[in-house]
């Protein structure tokens, strides 16, 4: 009754209803992994929403922003529970974006026309893993204070210009008077509300060119209408995705802060380790080769390579992804109909080579851990994950392209069988007998 | 169905929130808004289950482009000075790089807080005897007066004054077997701050970098490239450890314009 007053309210002043029937009535594909873009989605809806709450109690000054978040969990539980709320979903978005990419990626969704969307996809998940950093930053414990610390050597380290960008960034020397102000305006507004604009065009661009299928009808898109079926299930799966953070965040603490401890410069804890989303980098500052390159008595650090240029080459990679795809099959044609991961062994296994390269980087991050479960010297596991981190990859990935010609041949093979055509005869015995047929 | 989800979901939430008023447990207060969720994404499907299409539908898709190109002179035409709007480009450029320029307040870098006879405090502000430290104790010193200033943490280490392996321009810089070592790492800049003592080695806890107290503290393995710089020490005359100077070379991770 409300509802449709409210559509008539709008209809009679704006005439929303031709616009609110096509939104309405529009088709959707369904599948279980197109639900993975959304769970990113309403963890960002959880972030923002929490987010808010937060800067109403935080204070973003070098000696207040340390006891402002203890006092939020000490004066009330909910302050903590909100606290671990928006913790909780900053590192499911990241993962839930992965996944979603990981999708995209092994069904070929961004093949042309969809090639914008991806670059969009991509650029957000830089943003999520950046506004998560600077996020779990703000606290200014020293757990996130030494990554600070890093991130500023990382940014020290680029040729010419490196200085002078560590030196806006901290607003002076590190540990600059301004740094928490500049990463609250980056976390806060800057950040979160690109991501919104990009989100925004992402999804338009989804129902402009409509949702890709595994249905191979390429003139039409086969599913449900968007009310009621798929309204209600992406609602279902918004309360699903809230119902599993709240568990989270009531049963597992994330970042004690409390525990670590304000930061020092001169204070570190053991083992120091970043969230999971930014591991990567930090293992691949430990695998990173000891050579300090000098040009003209300029010297580019060590850190340089592995904390500045290899997240480049991968960046670079994933992004121009689609235009690299098409010339390697030199499909150039427009696709609406998804491709199946084991239909393109070659993408598979480029994929999966990718990704296990990250999983190398990011279980390097805990070497020194490893090193005491396992009691073996963390200079081996260097060299292990040195060696592991192109020769694994390769490695994984010609497997994971061998078994998705496997796959494609078993499914041939059915196919081909289902064609064969054979007479069944019943014999003096009752049973059957299979003849070949005849051919006409 | 549905309307039992609500039901338990409105409940919940009544309940959650008594939790949060009366300051009771997390646990209590976050389950109970986990099932608020949990009954509400129930509701939703139950919903979505009675009221679903039963057949698969279609609708035709429209190719978005390419579309009607442009009549060939609306892009075509030159305009009078044609390719020379790149120099409104470029002044537009350069007129937003003075600003972005003028966001660095300082020179990049700068001396530590370490000066010619400051005396060695700990972090409590306590100074330090040459004998204070027993052999094989280690302990974080500041300049007296500057406790806790930026990249200007300093170990202190005590060792069998034969154990350390001097070069002649380094003579007379660790008295007593005194010998202080920067605590920021060369590496990425965390402070390097465990000490093995059995061999000798200062352990970086973000990289693994390690570096060998008796010989500089050069880098003996991980990914570090310069020893950690060594404080010049001195003894006053009331048997306190000082230093003789600021460091001689750059502390923390390198930089471009580094060029010690």
């Amino acid at each position: 009754m409300i509802v449709r007053r409210t559509a008539n309210f709008l209809d009679e002043r704006l005439g929303t209803n031709a616009g609110l029937r096509f939104l309405l009535t529009k088709i959707y594909p369904d599948h279980w992994s197109f639900y993975l873009g959304e769970f990113a989605l309403y963890t960002f809806v959880l972030l923002v929403v929490t987010g808010i709450w937060l800067t109403f109690v935080y204070v973003a000054t070098p000696s207040g922003a340390f006891p402002s978040v203890v006092a939020l969990s000490r004066d009330a539980p909910i302050g903590y529970f909100i606290r671990q709320v928006h913790h909780w979903s900053a590192v499911t978005f990241v993962a839930a974006i992965l996944l979603h990419m990981a999708r995209i990626f092994f069904t070929a969704a961004f093949r042309k026309p969809r090639e914008l969307n991806w670059v969009i996809g991509v650029t957000m998940l830089v943003l999520a893993s950046l506004t998560g950093f600077t996020g779990y930053s703000l606290p200014n414990d020293v757990l996130s204070g030494t990554g600070l610390r890093i991130a500023t050597s990382v940014m020290l380290s680029v040729p010419f210009v490196g200085g002078w960008a560590a030196d806006v960034f901290n607003g002076g020397r590190y540990p600059g008077p301004l740094l928490l102000s500049h990463l609250y305006t980056f976390h806060v507004y800057f950040l979160p509300i690109t991501i919104g604009v990009l989100l925004s065009l992402h999804l338009a661009m989804v129902v402009y060119q409509k949702h890709t299928q595994f249905v191979t009808d390429p003139k039409h898109v086969v599913g449900r209408r968007f009310w009621p079926d798929y309204a209600l299930r992406t609602l279902a799966a918004f309360a699903c995705t809230v119902a599993a953070i709240f568990a989270l965040a009531a049963s597992v603490e994330i970042n004690p802060i409390e525990e670590y401890g304000p930061y020092h410069d001169w204070i570190v804890p053991n083992p120091a380790a970043p969230d999971w989303y930014a591991a990567f980098l930090d293992g691949a500052l430990r695998l990173g080769p000891a050579v300090e390159v000098r040009i003209a008595g300029h010297p580019i650090p060590a850190i340089f390579w592995p904390g500045v240029i290899l997240p480049l080459i991968a960046f670079t990679l994933v992004v121009s992804w689609p235009w690299i795809d098409a010339f390697f099959s030199r499909d150039r044609v427009k696709h609406d109909v998804l491709s199946l991961p084991s239909s393109a062994p070659w993408r598979t296994g480029a994929g999966t080579a990718l990704i296990f390269a990250g999983f190398v980087l990011t279980m390097a991050a805990s070497d020194d851990q490893q090193a005491i479960v396992l009691h073996v010297p963390i200079v081996d596991l260097v060299t292990f994950y040195r060696v592991l981190f192109p020769f694994g990859s390769v490695a994984a990935g010609c497997l994971a392209a061998l078994i998705a010609l496997e796959i494609a041949r078993r499914r041939a093979l059915r196919a081909s069988e289902r064609e064969r055509v054979v007479v069944l005869r019943r014999n003096a015995d009752g049973g059957f007998d299979e003849e070949e047929p005849q051919p006409a | 169905m549905t309307a039992g989800a609500l039901i338990v979901a409105l409940l919940a939430a009544i309940g959650s929130a008594i939790a949060a008023a009366v300051h009771g447990p997390v646990a209590v207060i976050g389950w109970l808004a986990a099932i608020v969720a949990l009954a509400i994404a129930f509701a939703c499907a139950s919903a979505a289950k009675a009221l679903h299409d039963p057949d698969d539908l279609t609708e035709a898709r429209h190719d978005r482009g390419p579309s009607e190109p442009f009549p060939q002179d609306v892009l075509d035409r030159r305009t009078a000075i044609g390719g020379m709007w790149g120099f409104a480009v470029a002044a537009l450029t350069i007129l937003g790089i003075i600003p972005l320029v003028a966001l660095a307040r300082r020179p990049a870098r700068g001396g530590t807080a370490w000066f010619r006879g400051a005396r060695l405090v700990t972090e409590a502000g306590d100074p330090v005897r040459a004998g204070d430290l027993t052999v094989g104790s280690i302990a974080t010193v500041f300049p007296e007066g500057h406790i806790g200033a930026p990249e200007s943490a300093t170990l202190l280490l005590r060792l069998e004054s034969d154990a350390l392996r001097v070069t002649p321009d380094r003579a007379g810089w660790a008295p007593q077997g005194n010998v202080a070592y920067s605590k920021i790492c060369t590496h990425a800049g965390c402070p390097v701050a465990i000490y093995r003592q059995a061999s000798y080695e200062l352990y970086c806890p973000c990289h693994q970098s390690v570096f060998d107290v008796l010989d500089e503290a050069r880098p003996v393995s991980g990914p570090a490239t310069r020893p950690l710089p060594q404080l010049a020490l001195d003894v006053d005359a009331d048997g306190y450890l000082v230093a003789q100077g600021d460091y001689t070379e750059p502390v923390g991770p390198d930089s471009w314009w580094r060029t010690i």
